[in-house]
Order: C-alpha cells, then sequence, then structure tokens
C-alpha cells in the first residue's frame, strides 16, 4: 500500500494480487482508489474460493459491502471492503473487491458463511438491486415490503403509479 | 435592631408570598361556591388539559419530539402524558417520514385509538412527503392520505417551541368543539377503501314481498282468534254484570 503512494507510474498490480498471482488464483487488478486501497476484480464464479484465500490471507474484517448499478442496461456491481484486524492495528491493510454481474442473472455467492457480517448487507443489497446472493441462509428483502415488486436502486426501475398514497398536489 | 428589621423584612415577603391564597380563603363568604358553565366546555376544558399524544416517532422529528418530554421544555405541564398504546391515546404526533411499509401500521394505530382523536401531522415530510416528495419509491407523500390531520406543523424537523406552538393550537381547536359539531367524528373517505356494492335482485325483492304477505296472513288470523276471544269474555262479563244488576235489584 504504501508503494503506491511513490510511484505515480501507471503501476495497477498491487500486494495482494502479485500473492493472488503467485497461488494462481484468477483475478484482475483494476488499480488503486483515492486513498490507495488497492481494487481487484473477481467473477462470480471464481469468488468463493478466493472469498476463502482471502479469508486465510488474514482479512478478518468485512468492512462494508455494497452494490451499484453500472449504467442503464449494463452490468450490476457488488462491492466488498475487507481489512486485516489485529491487536495494536496501524494503518491495516484493506483492499476492495468488485465482482460484476449480468442484469439478466445476478447470481453472485454469499460469504455469509465466511464474515458473518454479510448477513444484513447482502439481503439490502438483494433488496435494492436484485441481486441473488447464493446460499445466503435468508435472503429476503430487508427495507421494503415483501410484497413489493421490483428492483428499486436498479436504473431501469419505474416508480409505480399508487393511486392516492404517492401523488402530491 | 438591624437584624430585625432584616428578619421583619423577611416574614413580610412569606407574608405577601402567601397572601393571594390565604386571602382568598378566608374573605371568601361562601365556602360552598357554584361555578357557572356549560357541559360543553366542560368537557371541553377536560379534555384539552389532558391531551395524551401516542408514543410514535420515526425518524429524527421525534428527537425534537423527544426533548419535549424532557425537563427543558417539559410538556406534562400541558397535561400531555406520552402513552404507549393507542388505547389510551387523544392524539398521535405524526413525527417523521412515513413510508409504504409504515403506511398500514399508521392506520391502524390511528384506528385502534378511541374517539375524539387528534392528529398533528409534524415535520415537512408527513405533510408533502417533504425532500423524499419528488423522487422516492418508498414515502408516503403526506401523511393525510392515510389519515385525517388537525393541525399541520411545517419545519424539518420543527423545533420543540413550534410543537408546543402546535398543542396551544389544538387546545385551541378542542375548547371550540361542540356537540352538535360532530362532522369530526365520522369518518369520511379520507384513506383508501374499498367500496362494497351491494345490489338487491329482483328475485330477492319479490321473495321478500311474498314473506311480507305470509307474515300479514299469520298476523291478521291471529288478531282474529284473539278478537273472538275478547268479544268472549266481553259477553261472560256482561252477563255477569246483567246477574249483579238484577241481584241488586
Amino acid at each position: 500500500m504504501l508503494d503506491t503512494y511513490k510511484n505515480n507510474t501507471i503501476q495497477i498490480q498491487g500486494r495482494l494480487s502479485a500473492w493472488l498471482a503467485k497461488h494462481k488464483l484468477p483475478h484482475r487488478p483494476l488499480g488503486f482508489d483515492y486513498q490507495g486501497v488497492e481494487t481487484l476484480q473477481i467473477k462470480s464464479e471464481n469468488w468463493l474460493s478466493i472469498a476463502v484465500a482471502l479469508y486465510i490471507y488474514g482479512f478478518n474484517y468485512l468492512r462494508s459491502q455494497c452494490a451499484y448499478d453500472v449504467a442503464p442496461g449494463g452490468m450490476l456491481a457488488s462491492v466488498y471492503h475487507f481489512t486485516k484486524i489485529q491487536d495494536n492495528a496501524d494503518q491495516p491493510e484493506e483492499v476492495c473487491i468488485k465482482i460484476f454481474v449480468s442484469r439478466e442473472s445476478p447470481k453472485i455467492p454469499s460469504v455469509f458463511w465466511i464474515w458473518k457480517s454479510a448477513d444484513f448487507q447482502e439481503r439490502e443489497s438483494y433488496d435494492m438491486l436484485g441481486i441473488y446472493y447464493e446460499n445466503h441462509p435468508r435472503l429476503k428483502r430487508i427495507l421494503m415490503p415483501d410484497t413489493w415488486i421490483g428492483w428499486p436502486l436498479r436504473k431501469d426501475y419505474i416508480v409505480p403509479d399508487f393511486y392516492e398514497l404517492q401523488d402530491a398536489y | 435592631m438591624v437584624l430585625n428589621s432584616t428578619s421583619y423584612n423577611y416574614k413580610n415577603k412569606i407574608n405577601n408570598s402567601m397572601k393571594p391564597l390565604i386571602s382568598s380563603l378566608s374573605t371568601q363568604k361562601n365556602p360552598n361556591s357554584i361555578i357557572l358553565t356549560t357541559l360543553n366546555d366542560f368537557s371541553n376544558w377536560a379534555r384539552l388539559s389532558s391531551l395524551w399524544p401516542l408514543l410514535y416517532g420515526t425518524s429524527c422529528c421525534f428527537i425534537e419530539f423527544a426533548s419535549l418530554i424532557g425537563s427543558r421544555f417539559d410538556f406534562d405541564r400541558y397535561g400531555l402524558v406520552p402513552r404507549s398504546s393507542p388505547r389510551q391515546a387523544d392524539l398521535i404526533i405524526t413525527a417523521g417520514t412515513v413510508t409504504m411499509k409504515m403506511a398500514p401500521s399508521l392506520v391502524r394505530l390511528y384506528e385502534q385509538m378511541p374517539e375524539p382523536k387528534y392528529v398533528i401531522a409534524m415535520g415537512a415530510c408527513t405533510i408533502t412527503g417533504g425532500m423524499f416528495s419528488t423522487d422516492s419509491y418508498s414515502t408516503v407523500r403526506g401523511v393525510d392520505k392515510l389519515i385525517p390531520v388537525d393541525i399541520y406543523l411545517p419545519g424539518c424537523p420543527p423545533k420543540p417551541e413550534a410543537i408546543i406552538d402546535a398543542i396551544i393550537k389544538l387546545r385551541k381547536k378542542v375548547a371550540q368543539e361542540t356537540y352538535k359539531n360532530n362532522s369530526k367524528f365520522q369518518q369520511g373517505k379520507r384513506y383508501f377503501t374499498l367500496n362494497h356494492k351491494f345490489n338487491l335482485i329482483s328475485i330477492n325483492t319479490s321473495s321478500l314481498q311474498n314473506n311480507k304477505g305470509i307474515d300479514s296472513k299469520i298476523s291478521k288470523s291471529y288478531f282474529n282468534s284473539t278478537l273472538k276471544d275478547f268479544t268472549l269474555t266481553k259477553k261472560k262479563e256482561n252477563l255477569a254484570f246483567v246477574l249483579k244488576k238484577k241481584d241488586n235489584k
């Protein structure tokens, strides 16, 4: 992480990417974000094995999980931020994982069984964008009513016209 | 000397502070006094001085509302005791955004409250939807789409003083109510209900008429029988009367 501050050249492979390459784990480095956190893209079908590898590497803390719609008609993205937490941690190692899936069949294996805190986060991503997290123990809507139809945060979502409840006048 | 005077002043002060109470008690000529009022005003006064609000809040407006419960903006002095059960509440202050998921619960809470009940729509979200009114998929645009609102209290969120102001205005409204003015207690079509339209079919009405005919027949026959009995008894009585008259002769 530190050497990213030193060289401003187009170096996009970080420390974790090198480690994954050494162990022949498929991934694609996406460079670094504005804080110098290494960003990796991982395919949905490889995600479960690489997630286990990351846990073994030492990323024991899921800082956040979120999802977004990349573009109208485009891919859906699920984003994970991991941190290595230990005693007396000072600037612990971080990583950002992005998984892109098609909006026709958005299926990503759930990391609930590795990081338990992914429970509600993945449920919210499912609720808002309709990404199916496979093997999640109770994947159902968390914010919207169970009877809701559609995925509100997708770009092609059309707000239903509710009689009298939604018309502001 | 000086000490005496101070002590005297102190006593005098105490007397002054107590004076109104004591004088009113001592100079009262008639201790069993009568207060003249109308029953309407009396019941209104009783109701407005114990408006119990429902402890209801869904977001940041409730933080302002909760500060009223504390000692700084003590709203117990207006007789407002927050109740956790809608069965015991007279007033609901809808503090916070109401979403489509919350709407059925809010309507149920309102319906569970006993009549007469009042609603203060607190904050921009419950008046028009507030900052969620333009492009939200889940916010109810104004709580008056669900329940009838008495007082609209604008602000985002309103200050505690503004809530007190709204409560004072509600008290004025309650004070002006009359029993004739019972239009408030008739629930209109303010919130979403399905209208059930029962249509009477012609066959039903004809059978009803048939029933009526049978009924009238039965009653007639019954009436006739009773009439016969009556005439019989009357005749007997007449006979008895005649007999008595004969005896007297």
